[in-house]
């Protein structure tokens, strides 16, 4: 058997160079191109799509903040606070401290006395003007008791309530039922955002889809040609992925921005007050935020692109 | 010694003899009810100009169709080039277009690229290691072997019907393959320019590229005396040798 050898062999570096090259031309340059070509068409993507994208950044701030806010809650919810009577003596108030310190269900117990529950009303919003309408200190002494298990709250406060050294009028900080109401309007915001999520994802995909279907529509003579003279499938679709995540990006870098601005306007317009409502919530965790935006407006664009060539491209 | 396919691989031999480029064994391709192709039976040989002929509908486009892996048969084996075309998967295709040219009626070229870029465009996309120098340095040459090396630089609206089919002529051969197919490739010119494109497919079979040219011009294939494939209601009726073709007046009236 023999062969004519017709072309030769490339030296390799020059074959890497060129294969990168055609490449970058015919996925990169030419999604570009059909990109800016059909960019009238791909404007309501991109609006829709950087809506999305504003809408998820802010709402995952916010599952962010609320699911800090719910550890804070849960944290405050496993601290009873047991508050004293002015004129308990300190045998009973010793002899009370010593009883649940020795309780195995209690983590700790702290005396905080009048002085220092002043002092921490002061730090709490709208508490200073209670504080400072009066010339006497209304706030009592109290043991403030950290219980290990939330369950074990109720016990607790029912073992504390009839101790003679306990203020007989508000005798402890339980509330019944308190952590659970917060909890299932935790839930409910949670699934509302969800929903509404997912809603408005569904439109911002729908409406990719739309655009890359109205690009395929354009370049079809060119997608002809490339699959009739032995173009791969990956090369045929490429472009149109390309040009489904440059629409992606762009809308998560607008709203990405956003985003962060909103954020760090936020933050340093309520200054203090924001880690209140918003617990943990920085100009970092913002910066982070925004970071992922963008990448899920890749991803957003580039999946869009991908389920409409599926829908639209013959093979 | 074996023969060679142009773009370096060794075609493979049976016992010293080549194998066909395209074979058809008992090939049925059924839309609903109706057979637009039945119990097909038939091989092409390298460097073989033939016809496929036939009144409007007899299956002509669906068996150019088979062979480029467009449509897969209902029943029966389509090979290609050494290719199980009939069982090819989708991510597969590109392996077998990449050995067959097509040339169409409407020519397909790209309006916005040049003579010389729609043939490299064509060379590009199927091949990512060829460079832009190769290209255009191989496009160039088809269009030279096509008669319009000095038109290269032209948008195809800037050409005539022929000198762009011509074009699609030098895209569709430009990577060598050892398969063509033409569908009504002259059915958009006059006679003239119609001659001019043959004489180019009788060309392109004397450099040992198989061509199969689907066309309803009875003068064409009338003078040539290429062997000529006549289809009716989907069957293979006949398959006159090259030079046995006669007048073929029944084509004529058909």
């Amino acid at each position: 058997m023999a062969g004519i050898v017709v072309k030769g062999r490339f030296p390799r570096r020059r074959l890497v160079q060129t294969v990168a090259t055609n490449l970058l031309r015919h996925l990169f340059q030419g999604a570009a191109r059909s990109w800016a070509r059909n960019a009238g068409g791909t404007a309501p993507a991109l609006g829709s799509m950087t809506l999305l994208l504003v809408m998820s950044g802010l709402v995952g701030l916010t599952g962010f903040a609320l699911h800090n806010l719910e550890q804070v809650e849960a944290s405050q919810a496993s601290l009873l606070h047991v508050y004293l009577r002015d004129s308990a003596a300190d045998a009973d108030i010793g002899s009370l401290q010593n009883r649940l310190t020795s309780d195995p269900r209690v983590a700790g117990v702290t005396y905080v006395t009048k002085a220092e529950a002043l002092q921490r009303a002061q730090r709490i919003p709208g508490l200073p003007q209670l504080a400072d309408a009066t010339e006497s200190n209304p706030f009592p002494a109290s043991l403030d008791v950290q219980v290990k298990n939330i369950q074990d709250v109720a016990a607790i406060d029912a073992s504390v309530r009839d101790d003679l050294a306990v203020d007989q009028l508000y005798p402890t900080s339980y509330d019944r039922g308190a952590y659970q109401r917060i909890q299932a309007v935790l839930l409910g915001a949670a699934v509302a955002g969800i929903a509404f999520l997912g809603l408005l994802g569904f439109v911002a995909v729908m409406v990719t889809m739309n655009s890359i279907k109205i690009a395929i529509h354009a370049r079809r003579d060119e997608i002809t040609i490339m699959q009739l003279v032995g173009a791969p499938r990956w090369m045929v679709r490429g472009p149109f992925v390309v040009e489904g995540a440059i629409t992606g990006a762009l809308a998560g870098v607008v709203a990405g921005v956003i985003t962060f601005a909103l954020t760090a306007a936020g933050i340093s317009a309520a200054s203090g007050a924001f880690s209140q409502f918003a617990p943990g919530v920085t100009v970092t965790v913002a910066g982070v935020t925004a970071a992922v935006v963008v990448l899920v407006g890749l991803g957003l664009g580039s999946g869009s692109s991908l389920i409409s060539l599926r829908r639209h491209m013959e093979t | 010694m074996c023969p060679v396919i142009s773009n370096g691989e060794v075609r493979p031999t049976v016992n010293g003899q080549t194998r066909p480029i395209v074979e058809f064994r008992a090939v049925t391709r059924v839309y609903g009810s109706r057979h637009a192709l039945d119990d097909v039976h038939l091989a092409l040989e390298p460097g073989e100009l033939a016809f496929l002929v036939g009144p409007s509908g007899a299956g002509k486009t669906t068996l150019l169709k088979l062979i480029n892996r467009e449509i897969r048969p209902t029943s029966g084996e389509v090979l290609v080039a050494g290719i199980a075309a009939h069982h090819l998967k989708a991510s597969r295709v590109a392996e077998l277009r990449r050995r067959v040219g097509v040339v169409f009626q409407d020519y397909k070229l790209l309006p916005r690229l040049t003579a010389i870029e729609n043939v490299a465009f064509g060379l590009q996309v199927g091949d990512l290691r060829i460079s832009d120098e190769e290209a255009r340095d191989r496009s160039l040459d088809a269009l030279e072997a096509v008669g319009l090396g000095d038109r290269g630089d032209a948008f195809p609206h800037q050409l005539s019907g022929g000198q762009q089919q011509r074009v699609a002529v030098a895209r569709a051969v430009v990577a060598q393959p050892p398969l063509l197919i033409a569908d009504e490739p002259t059915g958009n010119l006059d006679l003239e320019t119609a001659w001019e494109i043959m004489d180019l497919f009788e060309d392109i079979a004397a450099w040992g590229t198989a061509v199969l040219v689907a066309t309803h011009n009875v003068e064409i294939v009338t003078r040539l005396q290429r062997r000529v494939l006549t289809l009716v209601h989907g069957r293979l009726v006949r398959d006159q040798p090259a030079g046995q073709t006669g007048r073929m007046a029944w084509l004529a009236s058909s």
